[in-house]
């Protein structure tokens, strides 16, 4: 299947590579389908690319890269919404924000997309803890984690990337 | 939306498990017990918009802006 997005132009996806949200993402609970694009050309990032909706993508990070003691405890309806049998079976994202400083940048620990990758299924899952940032800095973690291995890609330094699509853009978008 | 009043030390009943209870009154707060079984959430309704305007903000990064902050976070 193709999907047109505003960012990459028209990308080609498989059947397997879409994730459902049965009850979409906070804010856009009309939007159920979603990929999880690998852009070769970013080094960091991958995108959380609704599949419905051309402009609406989200930069994701899995919190490893800049929370190593990461924790998110899942509750019994998020398990069943995921149709997760055993928590360790779940991937994690953090959205990400960008402002125009980038130094600014933050990550979202307290609602993270949750992805069970057999099933397909993914969900924003607000977690209880209350030590975890909606807007957490992490710029200057992100350039820690660089620092400490600069030969290796970023992204390619956690375990979760492989869920996520490599970018096959049929047509880029005109410029 | 249901309606009711309550006095101090009264409570609300949610289905079978659920239990508000009016702990406090002063001046224009209010102070209100919660129990429920541990696998409710509860949060206040400020963490939901938070969250939203998180989710709106990220929508609107432009994919270059990705890739050039690869280039900002080498030394």
């Amino acid at each position: 299947m193709i999907i047109s997005t505003s960012r990459f132009g028209q990308v080609e996806l498989k059947q397997e590579d879409v994730l459902t949200f049965p009850e979409g993402l906070l804010g856009f609970g009309d939007l159920r389908k979603f990929a999880l694009l690998d852009d070769p050309n970013d080094e960091i990032f991958a995108w959380l690319q609704s599949c419905e909706a051309p402009q609406i993508a989200f930069p994701v990070l899995e919190p490893e890269l800049f929370a190593p003691q990461y924790k998110a405890t899942l509750t019994k309806s998020d398990m069943e919404a995921l149709k997760l049998s055993a928590q360790e079976k779940a991937r994690y994202f953090s959205i990400v924000t960008i402002p125009d400083d980038p130094t600014q940048m933050t990550a979202n620990l307290k609602a993270p997309v949750v992805v069970n990758v057999e099933a397909r299924t993914a969900r924003q899952c607000v977690l209880q803890d209350n030590n975890l940032a909606i807007r957490e800095p992490i710029f200057t973690k992100l350039q820690q984690r660089v620092v400490q291995n600069p030969a290796v890609a970023i992204k390619n330094q956690s375990s979760g990337i492989d869920v996520a699509t490599k970018l096959n853009v049929v047509k880029e978008v005109g410029l | 939306m249901l309606v009711l009043t309550r006095k101090l030390g009264e409570s609300i009943a949610i289905d079978d498990h659920i239990k508000i209870r009016v702990v406090q009154i002063k001046g224009k707060q209010v102070r209100l017990g919660i129990e429920a079984p541990k696998d409710t959430k509860i949060h206040r309704e400020e963490v939901y918009v938070a969250i939203q305007e998180q989710n709106q903000q990220s929508a609107s990064v432009p994919a270059d802006k990705t890739r050039s902050v690869a280039k900002l976070l080498k030394p």
